[in-house]
């Protein structure tokens, strides 16, 4: 009797865990004014970069002050949550990053150790997810008649690509209010958007993730990525592996020197040989090891989100 | 007596001719949704999860062509899509499959059969008054406009509960 029981409890723990493995990783979605949006409106904040005057975008201010951009946010949230595709909100993105900040500076162990931060890793805490939904509006005047002309794009963190958009300009009122406006623009838009998102989906399921890889070599590396290796050069040898580990050998070299590789349109396997979800870590994870046991070479590995991995070749 | 029924048979013949022309009519109207023989266009940005539609729908007989809009209405947001006017986009059809009526044949014969599961998507607005300028006499066939509002939120989570549409999360 106890023997069955562990056998049910094993077989329905073998359930999960396959179901779990099927599910590709799902990429986070997150609307942010655009840069356009933000000059018009007067919401940038500028900063001395070693003598060059740098405006970004105040996003922080921009939501705190103009509720037009809150309600429009909201309103493309609740309806892509209704989509079963809920959003990260970049409010609740500041505010945890803001946090976390304030935590990390108090952090210390019992014996007074602080937490490990590299440049690095502080230049990574910024808000950030694999789709960036832009949103840009103007409004139009033409005598007592206002219109607002939409813009929605959604852009690839990692290939820099519009995989999806709707714009245009709608119907002029007289009387409505520019909230009444900026609803109806989401609605009129909001489904041409994600029917071009879906195409999207559909391409990376039938296609791979497509991702980039950047190569590059610490000056401690004794050699460059023209050294040969069983009378290979290392870059042939890399180039040669992500041939053969991406779906259909599908890639762009874009870059090639002695000291950098940069791969483009890499399109990456969504599963391993055991079913397990792959991301660009994982994947490029291989190449680190597959260097490592073949060749004898270390190389340290950083990723950015789902889509975008370095491997720096010579030490860890 | 004998007077009686024969009135009654005439009465009955009248009524089984009459039966039988608008069951045709709805066959032909049937025919021509299948052959896309209907045109949408925008009216209005609808409210949330919902469009508004007119769909100008052809039949001998106006009742016929009022009734088949909503038909015409929910075939034509699955499959067909709609280009915009100024100041409302078009849509995008449902399906970015070509193929699904014909993969899903069983499926949609059911879902437009007469009182079809279709209906619980659709409404006509202005119950179903059609405008003097949009009841047009085309030949012998009359061209009838009406504006419908379609739940397309409702159809597109039910389509895709019957497996029949990817939601925008499958897979992930």
């Amino acid at each position: 009797m106890k023997e069955l029981k562990n056998i049910i409890i094993v077989f329905f723990a073998l359930m999960v865990s396959l179901s779990a493995f099927s599910q590709a990783k799902k990429p986070t979605i997150m609307v942010v004014p655009s840069d356009n949006w933000c000059v018009k409106n007067n919401f940038m904040t500028v900063y001395d970069n070693m003598g060059t005057r740098m405006k970004i975008p105040d996003y922080r201010a921009a939501l705190q002050e103009s509720t037009e951009l809150l309600n429009v946010i909201s309103k493309i949230n609740e309806m892509m949550t209704e989509r079963g595709f809920p959003l990260k909100n970049l409010e609740s993105v500041m505010k945890t990053l803001q946090s976390q900040s304030a935590e990390d500076a108090m952090l210390t162990s019992k014996t007074g150790a602080d937490a490990n931060e590299s440049p690095i890793d502080k230049l990574k805490k910024v808000a950030k997810a694999d789709i960036i939904m832009q949103l840009t509006w103007s409004v139009n005047q033409t005598g007592p008649k206002r219109s607002i002309t939409f813009n929605l794009q959604g852009l690839d963190a990692y290939t820099d690509k519009q995989i999806a958009g709707a714009s245009g300009t709608g119907q002029p009122s007289f009387s409505a209010e520019l909230p009444v406006l900026l609803e109806e623009a989401v609605l009129a838009h909001i489904d041409n958007f994600n029917a071009q998102l879906q195409k999207h989906f559909d391409d990376l399921f039938a296609n791979g993730r497509e991702v980039s890889l950047r190569v590059m070599t610490f000056s401690s590396f004794n050699g460059d990525l023209e050294s040969e290796y069983d009378g290979k050069e290392l870059s042939e040898i890399i180039e040669t592996w992500v041939s053969d580990n991406s779906v259909k050998g599908r890639f762009s070299l874009t870059d090639a020197t002695e000291n950098t590789m940069l791969f483009e349109q890499v399109r990456i396997p969504l599963y391993d040989a055991s079913n397990r979800a792959v991301d660009t870590r994982g994947w490029a994870r291989d190449l680190q090891k597959m260097l490592a046991d073949r060749y004898r070479i270390t190389a340290k590995l950083m990723t950015r989100g789902l889509g975008q991995a370095q491997l720096v070749i010579g030490e860890k | 007596m004998k007077k009686t029924a024969k009135v009654l048979s005439l009465f009955l013949i009248l009524f089984t001719c009459f039966g039988v022309t608008v069951a045709g009519q709805n066959k032909k109207a049937d025919k021509d949704t299948r052959n896309w023989v209907y045109e949408i266009e925008p009216v209005g940005v609808g409210t949330q999860g919902s469009y508004l539609i007119k769909v100008w729908s052809y039949s001998k007989k106006p009742i016929v062509a009022i009734e088949q809009a909503k038909k015409n209405a929910v075939h034509g947001i699955i499959f067909k899509g709609f280009t915009g006017i100024q100041g409302v986009p078009g849509q995008r059809p449902l399906t970015n499959n070509p193929n699904l009526e014909v993969e899903q044949a069983e499926f949609f014969k059911n879902f437009f059969a007469e009182g079809g599961k279709y209906m619980k998507f659709v409404n006509i607005t202005n119950d179903g008054s059609v405008a003097a300028e949009d009841r047009l006499k085309i030949g012998k066939e009359f061209k009838i406009g009406v504006v419908v509002s379609v739940n397309v939120a409702g159809l597109r989570k039910d389509l895709e509960d019957a497996g029949i549409l990817r939601g925008l999360n499958s897979g992930f």
